[in-house]
């Protein structure tokens, strides 16, 4: 980026997790805090809505300032502030956007309202700094799945995205079917690394045509298979269900630079999480030549840099986001 | 001393500024009945800017910040909320988190009578709350409640009292209160929690110091989530 840097403050609330981030110039994190609310959720089997907006109202203060303390920063060193508008939970979404309100409100600093999907992606460029679009992207997660070719900043052509459950729902729903618990793609990849990923050749939906992907089958095929061979081992169909997801998903993301002709690929959400994901991703973009771009763990999960990220780009190309804006729960990106 | 108070208990936006005299300036957009989505996420945040340019002042003269807590609807509650908590984080100013029912029932401590909000709670239940006159002003009898709209029309009738009933609730079931013996309604111009209550309200408690850290204030709710609910009442 060229000019002079933009230090953001970032605010994620639109889902399960609240979070903030001080990023210097859309690449430089200085810090992030990120506020679980897994353990609120975890007897319900999936996020409650309720609970997360509830929630996220008694941690913002907490978090805010804690990202500002780690960050060494004072609410006047700031640029600007952002916060994740959309998509996500409508209660939740809301809690974010007012407090981001409220922050450029005092020190007046302009606000920009940034899209999840779209910091998702850029959270790959704050483990690389170098990396630059173009680029094929993948974003999974519990809510979404979305195979995006970024052809420059702010500049996006949807390839595909799921037809019925994202790729994480897939996790969670077999995850509880099998007993392993919540959230499910954590619980899966555990139990899955003492199965046998080949065990059982469950149907890779899909595969063969476009770039959309399709998951409720493949949980079909789960439950019936348990309830043909109530005997099986656990683990290994754990490892089989994950393979066939991983598979999948690798194959339409290579598939999406093969034809976009782009030879960088990335990753996002929290299904990029995913050991057997990450460790076949980057095997084969190896062997097919291309550049991958694997991000550690905690920018795959929801986290507010990936927002304050974004926003230096947004704010540089668009200006900023009107105060008299609120939320969009179903924000497209392109 | 400057007050900022913000109630976003109803569909209205209220905001206002005031001090130990009384309001200086008030802002409500909407009213307590209005249709379509609710617009407190646009609305409230260039309305306290909008009030604050006009009075002259920055927001750097605020000394506390007055916010309604609910019950009340629950978009509305996580927008004023929120917003009253950074800013009072970002101003390095206290909270003073006062109930929207009883911002309701103040204005009315001349009545004489049972004073009885009523606030709709959807689902046709109402939160409600009981107040009689004392010396000076009014006091609450009982909790604050949630309930069916006859649950309130129930008690009224037990205690076969005097009462003004008010609120967007007493205004959405009318009908129902209009039946009772010795029971009157407020009218539209108390179907929203008061301002000037709220200012009045909260200068007594910052004169008293209750003062609470932004980070403790929470919405009053009544209800729970369905999630919890459903939880309480699963098969074994
Ligand atoms: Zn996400």
């Amino acid at each position: 980026m060229t000019g002079v840097p933009l230090r953001v403050l970032g605010i994620e609330t639109s889902c399960d997790e609240t979070a903030a981030a001080v990023v210097d110039d859309g690449r430089d994190t200085l810090s992030s805090v990120v506020a679980s609310q897994a353990d609120l959720h975890a007897r319900f089997g999936g996020v409650v809505p309720e609970i997360a907006s509830r929630a996220h109202v008694e941690l913002i203060n907490d978090v805010i300032a804690q990202a500002l303390v780690e960050a060494g920063v004072a609410l006047g060193d700031l640029d600007a502030i952002a916060a994740t508008h959309g998509p996500g939970l409508a209660g939740a979404l809301l809690v974010g956007v007012s407090a981001a309100k409220a922050l450029a409100l005092v020190t007046g600093a302009p606000y920009v309202g940034v899209n999840h999907h779209e910091a998702h992606m850029y959270a790959a460029m704050l483990d690389d700094p170098a990396l630059e679009p173009p680029m094929c992207t993948l974003v999974a997660s519990g809510g979404h799945t979305l195979l995006v070719a970024m052809d420059g900043h702010g500049s996006y052509r949807v390839l595909g995205q799921t037809v019925d459950d994202a790729a994480g729902e897939a996790f969670d729903k077999v995850a509880r079917f099998l007993g392993l618990g919540y959230p499910g793609g954590p619980a899966i990849d555990r139990v899955a690394l003492e199965g046998d990923p080949t065990a059982i050749p469950f149907p890779r939906p899909m595969l063969a045509d476009g770039l959309d992907f399709s998951f409720s089958g493949l949980k079909t095929a789960v439950v019936n298979y348990v309830r043909r061979n109530p005997d099986a081992e656990v683990a290994d169909i754990a490892a089989s269900f994950q393979a066939a997801v991983v598979d999948v998903l690798v194959t339409k993301l290579l598939r999406a630079a093969q034809e976009t002709g782009m030879t960088t690929v990335v990753i996002g959400g929290g299904v990029a999480a995913n050991s057997a994901l990450r460790t076949r991703l980057l095997d084969e973009a190896d062997a097919a030549g291309l550049r991958v771009v694997v991000p550690p763990l905690a920018l795959c999960t929801d986290n507010a840099a990936m927002i304050a990220a974004v926003a230096a780009y947004r704010l540089r190309a668009d200006g900023p986001t009107p105060l008299d804006s609120g939320a969009t729960p179903n924000l497209r990106l392109a | 001393m400057q007050l900022l108070a913000i109630d976003t208990s109803t569909r209205r936006v209220g905001v206002a500024l005031g001090d130990a005299s009384g309001v200086q300036a008030l802002l409500a957009i909407g009213g307590p009945c209005d249709e379509g989505p609710p617009r407190h996420a646009e609305e409230l945040v260039p309305a306290i800017d909008h009030l604050v340019r006009r009075s002259g002042g920055g927001l750097d003269r605020i000394s506390a910040i007055a916010v309604s807590i609910g019950p009340g609807m629950f978009t509305g509650l996580r927008v004023g909320v929120t917003t009253a908590k950074v800013l009072g984080q970002a101003l390095r100013v206290p909270l003073i988190p006062i109930v929207s029912l009883d911002l309701l029932a103040y204005p009315l401590h001349y009545a004489g009578s049972l004073v009885v909000p009523v606030m709709d709670a959807r689902r046709h239940e109402v939160y409600y709350a009981l107040y009689q006159p004392v010396p000076g002003g009014i006091q609450r009898i009982g909790n604050y409640e949630m309930g069916a709209v006859e649950d309130v029309t129930a008690e009224l009738a037990a205690r076969g009292q005097e009462a003004l009933v008010c609120g967007d609730g007493a205004l959405r079931f009318a009908s129902a209160f209009a039946d009772l013996d010795r029971v009157d309604l407020a009218g539209s111009s108390h179907g929203t929690p008061s301002l000037a209550a709220l200012v009045e309200l909260a200068v007594a408690r910052y004169e008293r110091e209750e003062f609470v850290a932004p980070a403790d204030v929470v919405p009053l709710y009544l209800r729970r989530s369905d999630a919890e609910l459903a939880w309480d009442h699963r098969e074994p």
